[in-house]
């Protein structure tokens, strides 16, 4: 049985402000709290990926609301948070971190995670982390500029990019990033391992607390090397050593292996609760199974391990051993095979499905259509022959855009917008939503889908000035509607920023559940109380997603009820 | 309303690994892919250009072995702490625990002597690719020694209130995970870094 | 049976097993030539290691879930060590 640690608060005793709101060991309101964070990054990252813009569609000019124009070092500072940001205090946090933390218990029954206060700790970590991130702007020579891939010897010599401290403070607060996700991530393990209600087998899970812990599983032994990695680093910069510098003895390449080693299968960690949501989503707004749990599941272990063994098609044209190039290409490619599966599940419980459309639904259908295109940009840049042309450029920017926003934000939103009345309960206001989608959706593509054809066209990555460069004339007015799609694609979000915060004082009160969902997390108040369930937890009967079941007298039966007679369950 | 997530009237389904226990494993896992990564490393550099361990005679062979049968002994005392936990011995298990904590005192200790007479020597971590290593592994291992002492001490203050022994005695075993496993560490640096 | 001790413990055999091994080690270094000396230190370095394990870190009683927490990473870290065989040690 697990150990719960004392509760910080005993029953029917009122906890005081602090107790409720900064130092919970409440999984719901640890949620929140990462949430909070990750939408708050959300916003600078966004406001950077803005400055970036305007920089490569009108160099060196006054930037509007900075009001001044940036040059090559401060672009360069502003292209490395903007990643850093977005990968590990937007996606992170806001995916795995705040739904992992809300969702597992309630999905599977429980009344909290497993170590209850480790949990608080590791948002206090990551807050910690952040406001080490905001301190890197402005010590002397600003933050870190050697790009979120921060590769020696650009990382390792302040010399090179005029900042000191602040490269060390990256590596702290990311170092600090780990931390907070390594003990979260046991959290997500361990409960849903042990922590499970009566009846609730492991394939009765839904599949979000699978691809939780599946997520969890791939960061904790995809970082080890990283970490290592970024001692060596800190070590360069600090005490004079060589690891990644060749005069003394060391080798650059050392750092991009370690690096991606991580690099790619964290990808996969920021997915695959995206994918979960949007799974999640689309088995309820379909009124239908989803098609191939278990195959999902397995496919998605297999992607995992697959993980592993691909991360050098990030270095095709490092200097990387050019025997290396074949092996790492067939396992890249052969790592699209688990996740079409995924998406033609995916596509399996749509078709014939009772579609309904509302916001949530939207999103994830939308970040699903992104995703595929996104992915199948990916097959190019898997092949080492096409990626000899393309690494660099802004192909490989507009396909990983078009994976990770797809995911991340498009089916961030689709979490939202599905969960926003369980966690807050009160609804969100659909006609904003569909502002926000439409928005979003059609000025995300306008920003990508040209964007493969500037890569193609020769415009390299991390260049501050476009300009500098003749051949690139012909790219700038397609760099021009590319920013000023950005800007909308921004603007847009202010339908979300006020529907978000409105909704929480003036939303309609939602009910228990309000999408006529089958899952566990449905059948208590919103927002549930302390404990999550106010009488016994329910126990679980069948599989989750029991829309439609053939034979059964019912439209649907949530889990906690038992199968009408004359049901079959699907899985 | 109860807040506390084992009650049994709610059975929970679960695997038969208590969770502290799982979680320790799954936090040494992670643990295997960070010094891992180190060891590998050296191992590679080691493998491109043999020649530059000849620093390893510097090192001295005998601080290197007391400090493994140091370690390897606080490992033997852990472990007894964790037995004593199971025969209801509290005496033995605070002897233990108390023995484990000072080993590791003593570990540290020499590890600071041999840093100050290297750094006295000249020898730095800029010295050459061998230094870096060696005090960057020996450093991160140390980190993870002091933070062992740590936890040894909480669970040694948390076992010494009243009624304490009864309810965190069985987190030695946890303790003990985690201590055995730094150990495992030294046991493959020493020969690494000592013996060549 | 209370007051047995360390005299009846089960792992006082380990600890003497892994101070010999530890003595040896030393020993092979100083006496035996380079090759078999290197061979031979890691060697035991294993075999203690495997020692504290499934004595100390009572892998001998777990079940294999448990064993599989270590040999999945110890996996991992032969895939990075193969990866970057190319590259740091043939290429440099």
């Amino acid at each position: 049985m697990s150990e719960t640690l004392a509760a910080p608060v005993e029953h029917g005793e009122p906890a005081g402000f602090w107790r409720t709101y900064v130092f919970s060991t409440d999984h719901k309101m640890i949620a929140r709290q990462y949430m909070f964070i990750a939408l708050f990054w959300a916003a600078v990252g966004g406001f950077f990926a803005y400055i970036i813009r305007w920089q490569l569609a009108h160099p060196d000019t006054d930037i509007p609301l900075l009001g001044r124009p940036i040059g090559p070092e401060e672009y360069n500072a502003f292209v490395t948070m903007h990643g850093t940001i977005m990968v590990f205090f937007v996606a992170m946090p806001l995916l795995l971190a705040s739904f992992g933390n809300f969702l597992i218990p309630l999905m599977i029954g429980a009344r909290d995670m497993a170590f209850p206060r480790l949990n608080m700790l590791s948002v206090w970590v990551l807050a910690l982390a952040s406001l080490i991130l905001i301190g890197s702007f402005f010590v002397e020579g600003g933050a870190a500029s050697a790009g979120w891939t921060g590769y020696p010897p650009l990382s390792a010599k302040p010399a090179y990019t005029g900042v000191e401290w602040g490269m060390d403070l990256w590596l702290l607060a990311l170092a600090l990033e780990f931390g907070s996700f390594l003990m979260g991530g046991i959290n997500f393990l361990v409960t849903p391992m042990n922590m499970r209600t009566r009846g609730m087998g492991f394939f009765r899970m839904p599949l979000f607390v699978w691809m939780v812990m599946i997520a969890s599983l791939i960061f904790l032994l995809s970082v080890g090397p990283l970490i290592a990695g970024a001692v060596m680093l800190l070590l360069d910069r600090n005490l004079g050593t060589s690891f990644f510098m060749a005069p003394g003895g060391g080798d650059p390449l050392l750092w991009q292996h370690l690096f991606w080693f991580f690099g790619h299968p964290e990808v996969y960690v920021i997915l695959l609760p995206a994918l979960g949501a949007m799974m999640e989503v689309m088995t309820t707004f379909s009124r239908k199974t989803i098609f191939g749990y278990r195959p999902i599941i397995i496919a998605v272990i297999v992607a995992g391990g697959l993980s592993f063994v691909v991360w050098a098609h990030h270095q095709f044209i490092s200097g990387l051993d050019p025997r290396l190039a074949t092996p790492f290409s067939v396992t890249t490619i052969i790592i699209s095979v688990p996740f079409a599966l995924i998406v033609f599940a995916l596509l399996a419980t749509l078709w014939r499905g009772s579609i309904r459309l509302a916001t949530p639904m939207w999103f994830a259908v939308g970040g699903l259509a992104v995703f595929i295109f996104g992915g199948l940009t990916g097959i190019f840049n898997g092949s080492a022959a096409v990626d000899i042309y393309i690494h660099d450029t802004y192909f490989v920017v507009a396909h990983f855009h078009s994976t990770l926003f797809s995911s991340l934000f498009l089916g961030g939103f689709a979490a939202i917008y599905y969960w926003y009345p369980k966690m807050f309960g009160r609804m969100m206001n659909e006609a904003l939503g569909q502002l926000h989608f439409w928005g979003t959706f059609l000025f995300f593509l306008a920003v990508f889908v040209p964007m493969h054809l500037v890569g193609v066209g020769g415009m390299m990555r991390r260049i501050a000035n476009p300009g500098q460069y003749e051949f690139l004339a012909p790219l700038a007015g397609l760099n021009r509607m590319i920013t000023m799609s950005t800007i909308f694609l921004l603007l847009s979000q202010f339908f979300f920023v006020f529907n978000f915060f409105w909704s929480m004082f003036r939303g309609r009160p939602a009910p228990e559940n309000p999408w006529d969902g089958t899952t566990l997390e449905w059948t208590t108040l919103s927002p549930p109380p302390h404990g999550n369930w106010p009488g016994e937890v329910p126990r679980v009967y069948h599989p989750p997603y029991g829309y439609g079941l053939p034979g059964a007298s019912e439209d649907w039966v949530p889990q906690h009820r038992p199968l009408p007679s004359g049901a079959a369950p699907r899985t | 309303m109860s807040t506390a997530a084992h009650a049994p009237a709610e059975a929970a389904e679960s695997t038969p690994f208590p969770s502290a226990k799982l979680g320790m494993w799954w936090f040494l896992a992670s643990e295997i892919m960070v010094f891992g990564g180190l060891i590998v490393t050296y191992l590679l550099f080691r493998m491109a250009g043999p020649g530059w361990t000849a620093d390893i005679h510097h090192n001295s062979t005998l601080l290197g072995t007391i400090n493994t049968l140091v370690l390897l002994t606080s490992s033997f005392t852990m472990v007894e702490v964790h037995r004593a936990r199971g025969r209801d011995d509290e005496r033995r298990f605070r002897l233990n625990l108390a023995l484990t904590i000072l080993l590791g005192f003593v570990f540290l200790g020499i590890k600071g002597v041999e840093y100050a007479a290297h750094i006295r020597e000249g020898l730095v971590p800029a010295k050459s690719m061998f230094w870096a290593f060696y005090f960057g592994m020996t450093g991160l291992h140390g980190l993870h020694v002091a933070g062992g002492i740590v936890a040894n001490a909480c669970l040694y203050a948390a076992a010494a209130r009243p009624g304490g022994f009864a309810r965190y005695g069985h987190r030695a075993e946890m303790n003990g995970l985690y201590w055995h496993f730094v150990d495992v560490v030294w046991i493959f640096l020493f020969p690494l870094l000592y013996l060549g | 049976m209370k007051e047995e001790g360390a005299h009846g413990s089960p792992y006082l055999l380990i600890w003497i097993y892994l101070v010999v091994l530890a003595l040896a080690s030393v020993a092979a270094s100083l006496v035996l030539p380079k090759a078999a000396a290197e061979l031979t230190i890691y060697l035991l370095a294993v075999v203690k290691a495997i020692l504290v394990a499934l004595y100390f870190m009572h892998l001998k009683v777990e079940r294999f879930f448990i064993h599989s927490l270590t040999l999945i990473p110890l996996a991992l870290v032969l895939v990075l060590f193969l990866g970057l065989i190319p590259d740091i040690v043939v290429g440099r």
